[in-house]
């Protein structure tokens, strides 16, 4: 609660994370990178079209920010499910959510369809929370995916998250506001027992606002708070006037959180997602779609890159020792083996 | 290109990998450098595509870690960029670790030096915990040494984060010497107390010079440790007859740590016998060993850049086959599968220029040597 308390003397752990450092955004700033996002991208689709066929992007209509939004928040909610197939912890569902939020803040839908990414994005989640399946586990238990499907994305979807895969999350800060309640002077020793439902009602609240926005403009625990402050109100007033002695402006901060879990947590409408998604057939850029014209010619031109590469470098190495180079002389070589070079 | 490819490229050219300086199974490890600056790293570069399941766990603790735990003591993370089906580590570049330093006959120890060792492994440590994150393979060759002399906590492959009380979490962790007893007998609740246990040994290590509790397998790493310790009885620790894989292995007596370490302070052993203490719950934590009276008894902790190092950090010249030849991966993990991925490999002993300080250990590569003709 970072703009409550008094000025720390100590970094707090939170504040020395990559989430804090990296993820955190005004409502406004948040709106701009989206824009900004689609923007370019619609940008860059256009050119493409334009290039394999003329005058082909002139009736196509594009997403917008907003409508890719809606997708990203519709796929989120598939997520859940599958995790609860996968009987997956708290913990790597709500990685993966966040996991694929932040992929969306550096990508656009027209270039990576959200059925993948959210595969990528979960067995990713998988890993870094230390709960690792086999890819075969995986795959076979979700409908008509394949190996691929999951692991082509991974490297991208690891980049777009900056390799930060530490996510410090608002269910973990719940329950230790949970625990704190019970420290408060007059609690009486059966309030676990007696609230269990309230909690469970807490944690519902948390896991709603990962639909929202609310994990990139707050912190975890204004949000667990904010979740529990809708369950238990009296309570948490009690326990917010304990701790903190400029209670007001946590208290204007988790009513901003509660208006947000309120009105936008639920999973858009089946009818204008469907919508949504047969535009995004239309205009996705086709470099990314596996077949395409656009696509082989972009992949001709890779692999006559990485040729030339090949060819560079085996002129190179040839000139001298097979053995690698030979002393006193530069080794700027890149003595990669040949079947991983460097090239873009 | 995309934007976030475009990134990519843009961190991929801040670095140059030089030259080859050890290869494994699952890694590479160049000697490199930032282009702007020429500032000298280390570049690890996991081979990806060859892992079925995509990013391997161990890469993945590593850079989920790193990319957090910013310290003077331990290692810095300094990049993360991929190139084709690549992960690359852009590490702090460090020239040696404690295992070699320990092992270097030639180098006399002070206890200030020891005392100045165990302060930053203690620093670096009590910010891991303090952060949530159990390191789970602590040894002397995981404590790396700067050119400063300032030692880093190295090798997040083991790493994992604790939260929850009552959440399961392998036993088949650390390396042997360094396991805590309570592990040997496959206890899945655990908490920063193993990591102790393995600094407790490491500082043993540093006042005798040879690994303190050498067992040769899990079984006989319990006797030695109980010959050393004295076999725990039900008040020393109360409940360890019914971990899972409890076992007797023999009724043997304490032995007071003076027999054995006959020139130690006695607030050195004092700590020391803490860092051993069975009962995990009882054991000092990091935080409580920092506070504690040996660190503030005289003598005071030498400062890092005058500490002992190594005879080969020192040295300017070495032949160049000995970085290409014979590079071996070491596997710390009795069972896991694969073993992490070490920064910098061990390399088997071949060479003369060991042969000449007639040593019988394997040693570490080392990386301070200039390129020749660079």
């Amino acid at each position: 609660m970072s703009s409550a308390s008094p000025p720390a003397t100590k970094k707090s752990v939170y504040e020395g994370s990559t989430q804090f450092k990296n993820w955190r955004y005004s409502p406004e700033k948040l709106a701009h990178v989206r824009s900004t996002l689609n923007q370019a991208a619609v940008a860059v689709i256009k050119r493409t079209f334009e290039a394999y066929e003329p005058g082909s992007s002139a009736n196509v209509l594009f997403l917008t920010a907003d409508e890719e939004h809606l997708l990203v928040k519709h796929y989120i909610a598939t997520i859940t499910q599958l995790c609860s197939l996968f009987r997956f912890p708290e913990e790597v569902e709500a990685t993966a959510i966040s996991y694929f939020k932040r992929f969306y803040l550096k990508n656009t839908v027209m270039d990576w369809h959200p059925k993948n990414v959210m595969l990528t994005t979960l067995f990713l989640a998988t890993k870094t929370t230390n709960n690792p399946i086999s890819l075969e586990t995986y795959t076979t238990h979700i409908k008509s995916t394949t190996a691929s499907d999951v692991l082509d994305l991974e490297f991208l979807v690891a980049q777009s998250l900056g390799f930060e895969f530490s996510v410090w999350h608002a269910h973990r800060a719940l329950w230790g506001v949970w625990l704190d309640f019970q420290s408060l002077p007059d609690t009486a020793a059966d309030w676990p027992q007696a609230h269990r439902d309230a909690y469970e009602t807490a944690l519902g609240y948390v896991r709603a606002s990962r639909l929202t926005d609310v994990e990139f403009i707050f912190t975890p625990s204004q949000i667990a708070l904010a979740a529990v402050s809708l369950t238990l109100p009296e309570e948490s007033y009690k326990w917010l006037k304990s701790k903190y002695p400029s209670y007001n402006a946590v208290e204007t901060t988790v009513n901003k959180i509660k208006t947000i879990i309120q009105s936008l947590s639920r999973p858009p409408d089946v009818e204008s997602v469907r919508e949504v998604d047969r535009r995004l057939r239309l205009c996705k850029n086709p470099e990314k779609i596996v077949g395409s014209k656009a696509y082989l010619a972009r992949k001709a031109e890779q692999e006559k890159k990485a040729e030339e590469k090949r060819n560079r470098k085996a002129v190179e190495a040839g000139e001298d020792d097979p053995f690698g180079f030979e002393l006193g002389r530069s080794t700027i070589v890149d003595d990669d083996d040949d079947d991983d070079d460097d090239d873009n | 290109m995309d934007a976030v490819e475009r990134a990519n490229v843009e961190r991929q050219k801040r670095w140059v990998k030089d030259q080859k300086v050890g290869e494994g199974t699952y890694a590479v490890v160049y000697r490199g450098r930032e282009a702007s600056t020429g500032r000298k790293v280390a570049i690890k570069k996991i081979k990806v595509g060859q892992f079925k399941d995509g990013l391997d766990m161990s890469a993945v603790r590593e850079v989920k870690y790193l990319r957090e735990l910013k310290h003077q003591n331990v290692i810095e993370l300094l990049d993360v960029f991929s190139s084709k089906t690549n992960l690359n580590l852009v590490l702090e570049f460090l020239d040696s670790d404690l295992e070699m330093i320990i092992k270097d006959r030639s180098l006399v120890f002070l206890p200030a030096d020891i005392k100045s060792w165990m302060a930053m492994t203690f620093r670096g440590l009590e910010f891991c915990h303090r952060n949530f994150v159990l390191h789970r393979d602590l040894k002397p060759n995981n404590l790396l040494i700067a050119s400063d002399g300032q030692l880093k906590i190295a090798d997040f492959g083991l790493a994992r984060d604790f939260a929850d009380p009552g959440y399961k979490m392998t036993c088949q962790v650390i390396t042997r010497w360094y396991r805590p007893p309570e592990l040997l007998f496959g206890c899945r609740y655990y908490g920063t107390a193993v990591d102790i246990w393995s600094v407790g040994c490491i500082f043993a290590e540093l006042m005798l010079r040879t690994p303190y509790l050498a067992g040769e397998s899990d079984m006989d790493q319990l006797k030695t440790i109980f010959r050393a310790l004295g076999t725990p009885t039900e008040q020393d620790w109360p409940g360890h007859t019914k971990l899972p894989d409890y076992i007797t292995v023999g009724q043997f007596p304490k032995t007071p740590l003076r027999d054995l370490f006959t020139a130690a302070s006695p607030d050195a052993l004092n700590l020391l016998s803490k860092c051993l203490i069975y009962e995990p719950r009882r054991r000092i934590s990091a935080k409580d060993a920092l506070h504690h009276q040996y660190f503030f008894a005289q003598p005071h902790p030498s400062y890092p850049s005058k500490l002992p190092k190594c005879a080969t950090q020192l040295a300017t010249a070495q032949p160049l086959e000995e970085v290409d030849a014979n590079v071996d991966m070491e596997s710390t993990v009795a069972g896991g599968k694969g073993g992490p991925i070490k920064a910098r490999p061990k390399r088997k002993l071949n060479s003369p220029y060991d042969d000449s300080k007639s040593r019988s250990i394997a040693r570490r590569l080392d990386f301070t040597q200039p390129i020749p003709g660079s």
